[in-house]
């Protein structure tokens, strides 16, 4: 028989018409579990969403395979508490836009009956996606969203396994603070943040910190994210020159602000950075050069391969999808599917308010995932108080762990610029 | 607030402002020869800036002398667009207005898309150049080279273009084309060539933005987006299809966006642009130059 186009259209269409009566018959047993995951695929920050695709197609794969390593999930394929189901994967671009998130979020739920929503880098993001998934009934899990007031909203769905920016915030002023004690001089602090919920929250939680412990903060400078130019901005920063500079800025604007530090001659004493732009591989290969030894908080150190060979396998794994290593975002992004994953499993169905239940009940060691946490453990807000954040420093063209002192390999330059 | 401060504020919006007319001044050119508006503007000038980070990777020429190279392939994109795209788009029987928008707005998803998959979403920057990095300082005010020589390329490219389009005979068939498209038809002026050309001739300019600006800021497929809404408002404010018009208008959008920021908290200090521009429209709604 030979195929000819008409034949090929004829089967599709056969195939299309039996494909209702298919799902139906798999509703009592799924063979697989769809997970949605919300990413920005385009725009500004397309480039986080790429690389988290990378890790979440590698979290699903160590899921879906067999491989022999402490993570759960891992040994064995698929899904045991669902008869071996596969995790499918559907990803959903929003662009960076709350208004496209919440969109998004509803098609997953509605188009693509998704179980449960991982996301979503910015939190402005989150904050929709959130709500649109309290209101089907749809567990969200934060992979890497930092802003503190998410998981205060009182939403019943809503968790979130990585720390939030109080946690990260304190883990920096815990450190001046030791600095502090072995003689440096720390008084002043100048605050640069972008103008989304992510670099106002943070700057509120380092405000509130600053006054509890008596720093003082000379400048404090919103600036309007993807500016074309900095100058303005970088000049009242170098007119206050803080003993610390503290940025809580995005990739692309975490590039122009070093640039134009350079360009208008200022040299800030000590950066600790709010991870973002400065945990990312693209800022250190345009301006690495003008900021050895800046500091950025962190949730994820790959010094923890070392201790824990784990680490370094599922690196190696997501390494070969994507060119690059782990960083604080795909490391989270990564535990983020496994956790929801792990609750799946457990609950045993794809029912939302089960999977709530088994999410509520979890409890996950630190040595099992790929983290420095104590933990996996949601308090009754969906926050997991035990994600111990980590303090990295920039050096010789790599990130080293300088803090807190039970996960430290080096001690931390102080100050940066000697 | 010291003067120093002032002054260093000033003349960063001055070099800054000298090159948003030179990103916008492709757009008021095209706009004054056949009322078009290019609203993948901001896309022509990434392309720019990729071509130029290309001619670095691979060939390790600098953005300085990649700038002609840069201004020539631009050039030939605009006329292959121009072409393409833009001719058909104004055969449109009806509200040919809204088929040029939604054709150089589509055209402008589409490179932006293509760049994503071909270049990938990666931010990439010159990592080192002649001019990147260096800065010089006049009584303690900084001057950033790349933006020095932004500022020097675009007076000199202004300069050029006003010489070129007053005085040479293709300037002149772009003024008369631009006055009258059918009598310039029956003196035997071939208006495609014409228009193909001025479309050639504004994306090369903002072809030798990209080029300087690759060598001090970040590139990635959306670094037009914020850009592009400059130079609409540097062309607007400015006068919609004068030349002199964008420089001016660039200037203005650069000093005012720079002493926003003094007065203002940083996040706002667009606001300063878009304020004046509205005072513009109430007195001048042509623009300060405008001729149409």
């Amino acid at each position: 028989m030979t195929v000819s186009r008409r034949t090929v259209l004829l089967g599709g269409v056969a195939s299309a018409a039996l494909l209702p009566s298919v799902i139906k018959a798999q509703a009592q047993t799924p063979t697989e579990v769809v997970i949605g995951v919300i990413y920005p695929l385009s725009g500004a920050s397309a480039q986080i969403g790429v690389d988290a695709q990378r890790a979440f197609e590698t979290a699903a794969d160590i899921i879906n395979k067999n491989y022999d390593f402490a993570l759960p999930l891992a040994k064995g394929e698929g899904l045991s508490g669902l008869g071996g189901a596969k995790v499918r994967l559907v990803f959903a671009d929003h662009q960076a836009d709350p208004q496209k998130g919440r969109a998004e979020a509803e098609r997953l739920i509605t188009q693509e009956k998704v179980c449960a929503i991982v996301g979503t880098y910015q939190s402005a993001v989150a904050v929709t996606v959130s709500q649109i998934c309290e209101r089907y009934q749809i567990p969200f899990l934060s992979a890497d969203n930092s802003s503190p007031s998410l998981h205060r909203r009182g939403l019943k769905f809503y968790f979130r396994a990585a720390p939030h920016d109080e946690m990260f915030s304190t883990a920096m002023f815990d450190f001046f603070d030791a600095q502090k004690k072995k003689g440096q001089k720390i008084e002043t602090l100048a605050l640069f943040h972008e103008d989304t919920i992510f670099g106002t929250d943070s700057a509120n939680a380092q405000i509130k910190l600053a006054a509890d412990r008596g720093y003082k903060i000379v400048s404090d400078i919103k600036y309007r994210a993807n500016s074309p130019s900095l100058t303005a901005e970088v000049q009242q920063l170098k007119a206050a020159n803080a003993d610390v500079l503290m940025p809580s800025s995005y990739t692309t604007d975490a590039i122009l602000l070093v640039k134009t530090m350079a360009e208008l001659g200022y040299k800030p004493k000590n950066i600790m950075a709010q991870d973002a732009g400065f945990s990312e591989k693209a800022t250190y290969d345009a301006v690495g050069d003008k900021v050895e030894g800046v500091i950025s908080r962190g949730s994820f150190s790959l010094d923890l391969a070392a201790k824990r060979p784990m680490v370094g396998t599922v690196n190696d794994l997501f390494k070969a999808k994507s060119g690059k290593d782990f960083n604080d975002y795909s490391s989270r992004q990564f535990m983020g599917l496994i956790v929801m994953a792990d609750a799946i499993n457990r609950a045993k169905s794809t029912d939302g308010e089960k999977i709530r239940q088994a999410l509520v009940a979890t409890d996950m060691k630190g040595e099992d995932t790929i983290m420095p946490w104590k933990r996996v453990k949601f308090d009754e807000m969906g926050q997991n108080n035990d994600a111990d954040p980590v303090l990295l420093q920039y050096t010789g063209g790599k990130f080293v762990t300088i803090s807190p002192p039970q996960a430290a390999v080096a001690e931390a330059i102080w100050p940066m610029t000697k | 607030m010291t003067t120093q401060t002032i002054v260093q504020s000033l003349a960063s919006g001055l070099l800054m402002g000298l090159l948003y007319g030179l990103i916008a001044v492709g757009l008021a050119l095209i706009f004054g020869l056949m009322d078009v508006t290019n609203f993948a503007h901001g896309e022509f000038l990434m392309l720019a800036m990729y071509v130029t980070f290309f001619l670095f990777a691979f060939f390790a020429i600098d953005p300085l002398l990649a700038m002609p190279l840069v201004a020539a392939a631009l050039f030939a994109f605009g006329a292959v667009i121009y072409l393409l795209v833009v001719r058909f788009a104004m055969r449109a029987k009806t509200n040919v207005g809204m088929v040029q928008i939604f054709a150089t707005f589509g055209l402008a998803i589409l490179l932006r898309g293509l760049a994503q998959f071909f270049f990938t979403p990666d931010y990439r920057s010159i990592p080192t150049s002649w001019l990147g990095g260096k800065t010089v300082s006049v009584f303690g005010v900084f001057l950033p080279v790349p933006q020095l020589v932004g500022a020097l390329v675009a007076v000199a490219a202004f300069g050029a273009l006003y010489f070129f389009i007053k005085k040479t005979d293709f300037g002149r068939a772009l003024e008369a084309t631009r006055e009258d498209a059918g009598a310039v038809a029956l003196v035997g002026i071939d208006k495609n060539r014409v228009f193909a050309l001025g479309w050639g001739l504004g994306s090369a300019l903002v072809g030798l933005a990209g080029a300087i600006m690759a060598s001090f800021f970040y590139i990635y497929p959306d670094v037009g987006a914020s850009f592009a809404l400059i130079a609409y408002v540097t062309v607007a404010l400015g006068g919609f299809g004068s030349v002199f018009g964008a420089f001016a208008g660039g200037i203005i959008v650069g000093l005012v966006e720079a002493s926003t920021a003094l007065i203002l908290p940083p996040s706002l200090k667009s606001v300063g642009i878009y304020a004046v521009y509205l005072l513009v429209v109430f007195i001048r709604p042509r623009g300060l130059f405008g001729s149409i």
